[in-house]
């Protein structure tokens, strides 16, 4: 099963953020969308990313948007930086998804999910701090990490939780005493994210409350939004449903307000 | 989704939003034809982990269920929900409850055949005064204690001392139960409790199945509790015959308790004490009577006569089976084992002191009985990823260390199916010291490999 050595080949294997990427960033941090929208395109892959992620109907285009220069003007600068973070979990992405039935379209279709959902919550929130906005990139890795660790396990994990009904992180957390939310948080540290998106993510595991109400706040919202994502069909049908607990009790105080929130979205 | 299954109860547990936008996605064709598969007495849906329902989003499950209740005697329902969830169930099906509702998986386990504690203090509510009955009579005939309340005053009131009890059970709901035979095991000896007039739908509420593991994994003294049995005919006559034929060969011994013959023609007592069945007025005279229950095999399993050593067929799969157990204690340790030597002879176990040890038996296209012997701190290490902590707590390590020989019976049968050979395995069976086990296998010969985990010896042994 998985051990701690797996944990840091895991690690060792995550791609350094390259210089076009830090610059962006940078210039992104900074306010300066035109630059940063210039730096940027020289990366293809990210250019290609950021084109496909824009055109999902989430976004609600109505005519396909292709320049970078026109897709960070139109996300503004929070969400620009938050899809360059999407983009750089993207990166980690498997070749192909073994233990969860899911694709290159299906995670994007996820990311792009929570993203906008996200966005819609820290509105109503009145919150417009960039780095809240992109901490949500960072959530959907603790799907990659569980694909990377326990894809060579499938058959144990399925035996095992035939048995008893224990969720990934609660498998790596009793085998390697490191939850999937530790492993992001690293994943955080290498890219050199801002602090408080690791924190929001750890508060979003439900299992670790900050003393911090407003950090507990956001970590509330964003463990509905992942179950209320999780609970869709194609993430159902990928097995995403179980794949962590689900702290009913930790998000019962706000969950009229996101029912709410997500009827007036739909 | 798949479910997990414990003591022959599988439980599906979805989490977040259940609606008519993703129900079909929870279960497919798939996992459907895998549960009607599974021989569980009870099929339930945690509701702990729902965030939001509706009728819709229920519809699957209960499509599952009307399959289960056609094809099988399965109990089936929802559990694990708080009242307002209790109450919008309710609602959605008022007209049309034929599954259960358990507040609690806890409390569904009391009413399952399989539930292996008994006498257990249940203080029991429930406003419909049919419900209240339906569920103190399967509970008594469970061997529980329900101390009913009438009215929901009282029920608040005696609530208020709940340390008094071991269950509460308020919010429950019994719809259409199994006709399953309860079966409990008290030491070494299986309990069945049979009901009314025996006829011959006995061969079908009787889990034949449960009774030949119970066969080879050691038990010897099986007892019918008939003190509720009015009568049988003819066709009850010949099945209890043929059981006692049949367990001759383990020498395994039948009795019944408190059965009376005073509408049952007395020939029928002749005839199955003709076929090796003992009666007993009480459960006490056998249970009580230590010399008594010695002579029937209620204290030990040793008295075989027909002693089958491991064969051909076993040693040809030792590998197979030699993988799966190393691969399963390697998963749950994550340490790693190696293999110290392998021979055939009976069983030799080095210092008895702190060391438990646990049985599955497979039988199909060939047949057998795993044994796996471990030093406790072993035990304990390998029951960690399953109890989530350390614990000094005997009966929680027994009761894991069942799970887990489950996993390695499971992988067994994995293995063995990728070629073609085709296995069942038995409930497993937990051993809380040395002397115990060697009553079942100390005179049988088999294959014994000695491993070693991080320096602590642990033994597996392969017999028939």
């Amino acid at each position: 099963m998985v051990t701690n050595d797996d944990i840091s080949d895991f690690i060792q294997k995550i791609p350094p953020t390259s210089k076009i990427l830090k610059e962006t960033i940078h210039l992104l941090n900074i306010g300066d969308l035109t630059k940063a929208a210039k730096i940027a395109q020289e990366d293809l892959a990210l250019k290609s990313y950021l084109k496909n992620i824009v055109n999902k109907p989430i976004y609600g285009f109505k005519n396909e948007v292709n320049d970078v220069s026109q897709i960070f003007g139109i996300l503004g600068i929070s969400q620009s930086q938050q899809t360059v973070y999407n983009y750089m979990i993207n990166l980690l992405n498997p070749s192909k998804w073994l233990l969860f039935k899911l694709n290159e379209n299906s995670f994007h279709e996820l990311q792009a999910q929570l993203s906008a959902k996200w966005s819609i919550i820290l509105q109503h929130l009145k919150i417009g701090n960039k780095d809240i906005h992109s901490s949500i990139a960072l959530l959907p890795a603790s799907i990659i990490v569980t694909e990377a660790l326990f894809c060579k396990y499938i058959d144990d994990v399925n035996l095992l939780r035939n048995t008893k009904a224990l969720d990934y992180n609660t498998i790596l957390k009793r085998l390697c005493k490191l939850s999937l939310f530790d492993i992001c948080e690293k994943i955080s540290i290498e890219w050199e994210m801002d602090k408080i998106i690791p924190t929001i993510l750890q508060s979003s595991s439900g299992l670790i409350i900050s003393d911090d109400e407003k950090i507990n706040t956001l970590g509330k919202w964003m463990h509905l939004l992942l179950f209320y994502e999780l609970s869709q069909t194609t993430f159902v049908e990928a097995n995403l449903n179980d794949f962590i607990d689900f702290q009913i009790d930790y998000v019962e105080d706000i969950y009229e307000d996101f029912t709410n929130i997500m009827q007036m979205d739909k | 989704m798949k479910p997990s299954v414990k003591n022959g109860v599988a439980l599906f547990s979805p989490q977040g939003f259940l609606d008519s936008n993703n129900n079909s996605a929870f279960l497919s064709i798939d996992d459907i034809d895998a549960t009607l598969k599974l021989k569980v007495d009870m099929v339930l849906v945690s509701m702990k982990k729902v965030i939001f329902f509706n009728r819709n989003g229920l519809d699957i499950f209960i499509k599952l269920f009307i399959r289960l209740r056609k094809h099988t005697q399965t109990i089936v329902g929802f559990c694990d929900y708080n009242h307002k969830k209790y109450e919008s169930i309710k609602k959605f099906y008022k007209d049309d409850i034929n599954f259960s509702l358990f507040r609690t998986v806890e409390i569904a386990h009391l009413f399952s055949s399989n539930f292996k504690e008994e006498n257990k203090s249940i203080l029991l509510y429930s406003s419909d005064k049919h419900q209240r009955s339906a569920m103190a009579i399967e509970l008594h005939n469970n061997g529980h204690n329900p101390i009913i309340m009438q009215t929901s005053n009282e029920f608040e009131s005696k609530k208020q001392d709940s340390d008094k009890y071991d269950y509460i059970i308020y919010d429950t709901y019994i719809g259409e139960m199994g006709n399953k035979i309860i079966s409990r095991v008290r030491g070494n000896a299986i309990i069945y409790t049979v009901l009314s007039y025996l006829d011959t739908n006995i061969s079908d509420n009787f889990n034949l199945a449960y009774h030949q593991n119970s066969l080879n994994v050691g038990f010897r003294l099986f007892i019918f509790d008939a003190y509720k049995v009015t009568s049988m005919n003819i066709h009850a006559l010949n099945f209890f015959a043929k059981l006692a034929s049949s367990g001759a060969e383990y020498n395994a011994t039948i009795c019944f308790a408190g059965l009376t013959f005073d509408k049952t023609p007395k020939i029928f007592k002749e005839n199955l004490e003709d076929s090796g069945i003992l009666f007993y007025e009480q459960m006490d005279d056998i249970l009580e009577n230590k010399k008594l229950l010695k002579e029937l095999g209620g204290s030990s399993s040793a008295n075989i006569k027909t002693i089958r050593s491991i064969n051909k067929k076993s040693v040809v799969e030792l590998p197979r089976f030699i993988n799966a157990t190393v691969a399963t204690i390697e998963m749950m340790t994550n340490s790693k084992a190696i293999k110290e030597a392998a021979e055939v002879h009976k069983i030799e176990v080095e210092n008895k002191e702190n060391k438990i040890a646990s049985s599955i038996g497979y039988y199909g296209d060939i047949d057998g009985m795993v044994i796996l012997v471990f030093p406790i701190d072993i035990a304990k290490k390998a029951c960690e990823l399953l109890i989530g902590e350390s614990t000094d707590d005997m009966e929680l390590i027994l009761d894991t260390l069942a799970e887990l020989v489950n996993i390695v019976g499971g992988k067994i049968k994995t293995l063995l199916s990728n070629d073609d050979v085709k296995v069942d395995i038995t409930l497993p069976r937990t051993y809380q010291n040395i002397d115990s086990l060697l009553e079942v296998v100390e005179d049988k010969k088999g294959v014994q490999v000695d491993l070693s985990f991080n320096d602590n010896k642990f033994l597996f042994f392969l017999t028939r």
